[in-house]
């Protein structure tokens, strides 16, 4: 696949943000929690190269911490939305009418409410746990593509190249390969993009209205609130989450390539 | 049109039921006696009793098998007995009552804003072309890449603390209601506007706006008669698939800004672990969501008579 | 005879390059003139560097002049609808496809004749009534028939009284019949002005008369009298379009037919429906082993849909369809498709594709080079993927790959519809010969009754 300027721009910016994340859990000597009332919002320095927040903590281990969870939750929320809703979307196209309807319903069911108003309604379930979030966010995503590849492959079925394959003998797996997944693939991959960047837009809004990752542990949006308060006396530390989780976003829109 | 009501309709009920059975999940999830819990919410920490807790048990059926205590679940739900808030005591429909007139006040400001943002915009970009193209497509760009909340961050630093042009945050003034509105519209009008401008470029390229002119037809007489509709037909069909957004903005907004709407509400009964009220507000705003995404498909049909048949 | 139109030295550039060498030409009142070349000649640019509707990327060069004054691009644009007009070459693409008929014709003799709502009202409706689409007023665009969209774009071109009329292709992808009828009335509509037609069609030529310029790759090869030039062409090109023409080939039909072969497909009172309508029923007949058969009728009278019947593609609401060679395998029963490249995957190459299915069935890779040098194909296209190669060698590549699978049955569906008359020539008589050589049935749908008259042994007209 060849990558646009842009692309390459995005996926430059988001490689950068996963090795500030690695590299910054695991060389840093400070834990996420580990407060210092000592020294509690101070500028950054050598000590703390980002500063340190309303404890003490130090921000370089919270943002890596952070941006390391973001992508986290991102990377298995794509994986898993993107793998069902293919699967299924092809599935309700070629598994005939019943498997067609089945699924449609599972769909509206699911279109009939904001995505985000499920997920709250999942973590209110199980406030703070990571594995509801992924389940909630995954279980929304999914339809995107289910939708997207489903009406991609209706119209590949009817196509003279797959039905002539088809009259030439190929058996499922060749269509598939041949003529399916070469329609479907520079979508998916644009809904992949998309998704990843809304993975971790859900998760910071959860975090920013207080009912999603909970404290001590680091995250976006309850680490923007957090620091709101103190936007005067340190706008340096507030200035992080916000302009990281902006970067994100950016980073996954500019890969996801120009159409929106 | 009937399949289309059809499809609407069954979504509404199945909006009832998932927001129901949610719900009644998370009630039967939470640690502990549940009628300790919302005894002590009620009357505070210090007069919980016994008494008290075995009263809300019988209030609230609590001793009943999950079956049953499901199907009462549901069937009070279906007749809109939607109790009292576990932390105010107050009927939740009477609460929702306000939210939701705040939300609407919210939701139709924002969205009136985004049009008057992203149509103007749109139609020039596609009009002029470029460099005026590039630089609007990626302004927007950059101000899709901000979550709502951090726009509404940056408009509470720069118009309430910097230069105190507008209050903080609360409701009751037109003033309170300015910062919020522009932060749903601007967030909405980033995509939307790319929306307008390859629909105004696809219609201004087309034969049919070619032939026109050569027909005889003034430019202006031309844009009139077969521009306009013809821009506004993915248009409004892009304001359904943003209902999504403006909902999930609006939640956010609210938070942020401490409106009194739907979204602040969901958001503080769900950290409040009030289940009434999240069930009220999640229950209203799936309800709200079918609803106007009705109202946009039939939009839809009315400018765009041949989808009809295909329906 | 005034001159409504001349053109001195008018050429089309983009960047350096030259798209339509110079051309000098005059439109005479009452005399109309035809420009005839293949697709893809530069005959479109001429029409739209005239009206000055060229995209900002092409520059024009030479003069133009109008009514015997030379005009620029804006005064030329000024004339639009009163005087000037062109038709494009899809009618369902110049027509708002969400707006009324009868309002199209309508806004023209409101916003251009000043007429008021009423009046205007009432001469749209005779203006159609005219074209003979009084019952369509109130349909939309997508509703009417290909010919009917066009006899509307007609209407409403001319509503605004311009008499010098430009018509782009203004028969692409009619049926015969329709064909004559449009010409008809280009031909009444510019009776007090003139008519410039672009065409590849000889027969429209014919039917217009007049004057006539002949292009091929963006140059004039020559020019003259109509029915002159076509009686007695001077340049090779000139004979080849002519000689493509399907009324004029020589009967390509292979003689080889023995009369002793057997049947391979026995029809028996068929029924085929297709959205609710019925296209055909009661159709009875048989194919032999080796056999031509044309299928012939107006477009959307179910031709395709037959074949596809036959390969069980669409399933028969009732009769009975018996293949009776039974030691043919279900992949020798196959299908050319009218548009070449929608029939391959554009993901691989052309030579990956034929790799597959020498894999799959075990071919003898050494019948390629001999079926590819029958073909004319040259070596270079299996590198390249289906975009990347011409329609006309796209198509003989899908006969080629048909033929490696010794099909015994091969339902070609206008396979020849979407190339130029002289590549079209070739592919059927190719597709023709070689089938019948390989023993190999073919049933040929066409909506050009001539080409099926001189390639086929039986023919069915629905």
């Amino acid at each position: 696949m060849k990558l646009t300027t842009s692309q390459w721009l995005g996926l430059s910016l988001l490689v950068g943000l996963m090795a500030f994340a690695v590299l910054g859990s695991v060389f840093t000597p400070y834990t996420v929690a580990q407060q210092d009332l000592n020294s509690v919002m101070t500028p950054p320095s050598l000590t703390h190269w980002l500063g340190t927040d309303h404890f003490g903590r130090s921000m370089l281990s919270r943002m890596a911490h952070a941006v390391g969870l973001s992508f986290a939750l991102s990377l298995v929320c794509v994986l898993t939305s993107s793998l069902i809703g293919t699967a299924f979307g092809v599935w309700a196209v070629w598994g005939g009418k019943k498997v067609d309807n089945a699924l449609s319903v599972a769909v509206n069911v699911l279109l009939a409410l904001p995505g985000l108003v499920v997920v709250l309604l999942f973590a209110a379930i199980a406030p703070g746990s990571f594995l509801v979030l992924y389940l909630a966010i995954s279980l929304v995503q999914w339809v995107e593509y289910f939708r997207v590849v489903r009406a991609i492959t209706q119209n590949v079925i009817q196509s003279p190249a797959r039905q002539s394959s088809q009259m030439m003998g190929f058996g499922r797996w060749y269509q598939f390969k041949r003529h399916i997944w070469p329609a479907i693939s520079p979508s998916v991959f644009t809904l992949a993009a998309f998704g990843g960047a809304n993975a971790i837009l859900t998760m910071a809004s959860l975090g920013f209205v207080s009912v999603g990752i909970q404290p001590p542990l680091a995250e976006l949006g309850l680490m923007s609130v957090a620091l709101f308060p103190y936007y005067s006396e340190a706008p340096w530390l507030l200035a992080q989450p916000l302009v990281v989780i902006a970067l994100l976003i950016l980073g996954f829109h500019l890969l996801a390539g120009k159409r929106a | 049109m009937k399949t289309l009501l059809f499809k609407r309709a069954l979504q509404l009920l199945t909006v009832v039921w998932g927001v129901g059975t949610l719900t009644f999940i998370l009630m039967r999830s939470l640690p502990g006696d549940m009628a300790y819990r919302i005894a002590a919410s009620r009357y505070g920490q210090d007069n919980v009793n016994a008494q008290a807790a075995q009263m809300v048990r019988e209030e609230l059926q609590l001793d009943q098998s999950a079956f049953v205590a499901y199907w009462h679940w549901l069937t009070d739900l279906l007749q809109f007995k939607l109790g009292d808030s576990l932390v105010s005591g107050m009927p939740v429909t009477e609460t929702l009552q306000h939210m939701l007139g705040h939300s609407l006040l919210l939701a139709l400001a924002g969205l009136m804003v985004s049009i008057l943002i992203a149509v103007p915009v749109g139609l020039l970009c596609a009009w002029r072309g470029n460099p005026l193209d590039s630089i609007f497509m990626g302004l927007s760009s950059v101000i899709r890449a901000l979550p709502v909340f951090v726009i509404g961050v940056l408009f509470i630093l720069l118009f309430a603390l910097h230069w105190r042009w507008f209050p903080v945050a609360g409701f009751g003034s037109f003033s309170h209601l300015v910062l919020p509105a522009f932060t749903l519209a601007l967030s909405l009008a980033a995509v939307s506007n790319r929306v307008v401008r390859d629909s105004a470029k696809r219609a201004f390229s087309a034969t049919f706006y070619q032939f026109s002119k050569v027909k005889g037809l003034p430019a202006w007489q031309t844009f009139r008669r077969h521009g306009i509709r013809n821009i506004a037909v993915p248009v409004v069909a892009f304001f359904g698939i943003q209902l999504v957004s403006m909902i999930e903005g609006i939640v956010m907004v609210e938070s942020l800004f401490s409106w009194p709407g739907i979204g602040h509400g969901l958001a503080h009964a769900i950290f409040a672990r009030d289940i009434p009220v999240i069930q009220g507000a999640a229950l209203v705003m799936g309800v709200l969501f079918v609803f106007l995404n009705t109202l946009v498909d039939m939009l839809c049909l009315w400018i765009d008579p041949r989808g009809a048949k295909t329906e | 005879m005034s001159v409504l139109l001349k053109l001195i030295d008018v050429a089309v550039y983009v960047g350096d390059r030259c798209l339509l060498a110079p051309i000098s030409l005059e439109l005479t009142q009452g005399q109309p003139l035809t420009i005839l070349g293949k697709t893809g000649s530069g005959k479109s640019l001429l029409a739209q560097a005239i009206m000055g509707l060229l995209p900002t990327a092409l520059r024009v060069s030479g003069e133009i002049h109008v009514y015997g004054k030379r005009m620029t691009c804006r005064e030329r644009q000024q004339l639009w609808g009163r005087e000037l007009v062109m038709l494009p070459q899809e009618p369902w693409h110049s027509l708002d496809p969400i707006m009324k008929c009868v309002d199209q014709v309508t806004e023209v003799y409101q916003c251009v004749k000043g007429q008021n709502k009423q009046d205007a009202l009432r001469s749209a409706e005779e203006a159609l009534y005219q074209v003979g689409l009084s019952h369509i007023g109130n349909k939309r665009p997508d509703e009417l028939s290909g010919g009917m969209a066009q006899r509307l774009a007609i209407a409403a071109a001319t509503a605004g009284g311009a008499t010098v009329i430009l018509a782009d292709e203004p028969t692409k992808g009619l049926d015969v019949s329709r064909r004559d009828g449009i010409v008809r009335l280009l031909q009444s509509r510019s009776r007090f002005g003139s008519l410039l037609t672009i065409t590849h069609d000889v027969t429209v030529a014919r039917q217009l008369g007049g004057a006539l310029l002949v292009m091929k790759d963006g140059h004039l090869v020559e020019k003259g009298e109509t029915m002159v030039v076509l009686d007695s062409p001077q340049d090779d090109y000139t004979r080849a379009l002519i000689a493509a023409e399907p009324s004029v080939w020589t009967d390509i039909a292979p003689h080889s037919q023995k009369h002793d072969t057997d049947d391979i497909l026995v029809v028996d009172q068929l029924k085929v429906a297709r959205g609710g309508r019925t296209l055909f029923d009661g159709l009875s007949f048989s194919i032999k082993q080796g056999d031509v058969i044309g299928v012939v009728g107006d477009s959307g009278c179910g031709k395709s849909t037959l074949g596809d019947a036959l390969l069980h593609l669409v399933t028969p609401l009732s009769g009975r369809i018996a293949r009776l060679n039974q030691a043919a395998k279900p992949h020798q029963w196959l299908k050319l498709y009218q548009d070449p490249p929608s029939a391959f995957s554009a993901s691989v190459s052309l030579g990956q594709l034929l790799d597959d299915i020498i894999q799959l069935h075990d071919i003898d890779r050494t019948r390629v080079a001999p079926l590819m040098a029958k073909l004319s194909l040259p070596n270079g296209i299996l590198e390249r993927n289906c975009l990347a190669v011409s329609g006309g060698e796209l198509q003989r590549f899908s006969i080629l790959r048909a033929l490696l699978l010794d099909p015994v049955f091969l339902f070609a569906d206008e396979p020849t519809s979407r190339l130029d008359p002289i590549t079209a020539k070739e592919v059927t008589t190719l597709l023709v010969s070689l089938a019948s050589e390989a023993g190999c049935a073919v049933l040929l749908v066409s909506h050009d009754a001539a080409l099926i008259r001189k390639t086929c042994h039986q023919v069915i007209s629905l």
